[in-house]
């Protein structure tokens, strides 16, 4: 039984109106990749298909692209859902 | 989307300086990073980073334009992600400092509401000499637009706002 946390997921601008919500917690396993994350969100919000190639994660606040990249998540963490960015 | 003033003040102090008299005090370099639903004060931002070690000031003033491929624009929004787009911010100043030999360096971004001709950003460095401060500046700006967290919505006068994306943004390639 892989073990699970409670992470706090924040979505900003494009993604934010895709989902209709800021944020939210949801229960995921506390070893998982990137790109697993991702589908966990997708499934949540079927609308965010749409903004897939586009976005970009910050876990802990550390950008962390949709990929094969293992996270070691802790309950309480933070991962923002960041479309492209247009600051300045 | 609630919006608030949000400051932060750290001081790094990277150049120590030798006390030539009894009268100069050592001068500590600023980072200052300032998120705001105020309007900006070129002012208030350039007067931040006025060091008497210094004979340079460089500003950058981003301003809302009035069109975009053909569409009228009347005002653009912005949000922040903003805990990390102020670390990002930070991160900035520290490599300006490796690559060049600035004082002080102030970054104010607004946020909400942005009216055309109003400044959404404005970035302040001191520098002793013109070189330094001129360079960072514009380094500064494209880094900015390159990886801090912050979107701006278009609204415009004929059709549906728009999430505008920067060129510069490293992780998504243009259509």
């Amino acid at each position: 039984m892989v073990p699970r946390c409670q992470v706090e997921v924040l979505y900003f601008a494009k993604s934010a109106e895709i989902a209709g919500i800021r944020s939210e917690t949801i229960s995921v396993p506390q070893e998982i990749k990137a790109l697993q994350l991702w589908n966990e969100i997708e499934t949540r919000h079927p609308g965010l298909a749409d903004v897939r190639n586009q976005v970009i994660f910050a876990v802990r606040q550390e950008y962390v692209e949709l990929g094969d990249q293992l996270l070691l998540l802790q309950s309480g963490d933070e991962i923002a859902v960041i479309p492209p960015i247009s600051g300045g | 989307m609630l919006l608030f003033e949000f400051g932060i003040y750290s001081e790094n102090n990277r150049l120590p300086l030798k006390v030539k008299d009894m009268n100069e005090v050592e001068e500590k370099s600023k980072d200052i990073i300032k998120f705001t639903s105020e309007k900006l004060s070129v002012d208030e931002v350039s007067q931040l980073v006025i060091s008497p070690l210094c004979g340079a000031i460089s500003l950058f003033v981003g301003t809302t334009r009035n069109n975009f491929e053909g569409k009228k624009v009347i005002s653009l929004e912005y949000e922040a992600y903003l805990p990390m787009a102020e670390n990002e911010i930070r991160k900035i100043c520290s490599d300006m400092r490796q690559k060049w030999p600035v004082r002080h360096i102030a970054v104010f971004h607004r946020l909400g509401l942005v009216p055309v001709t109003e400044a959404s950003v404005i970035i302040a460095v001191s520098s002793a000499h013109r070189a330094a401060s001129l360079e960072a500046v514009s380094y500064a700006i494209d880094a900015l637009k390159a990886r801090v967290p912050i979107w701006k919505k278009e609204m415009y006068e004929e059709s549906s706002s728009s999430w505008k994306r920067n060129k510069e943004c490293f992780w998504a390639t243009s259509d």
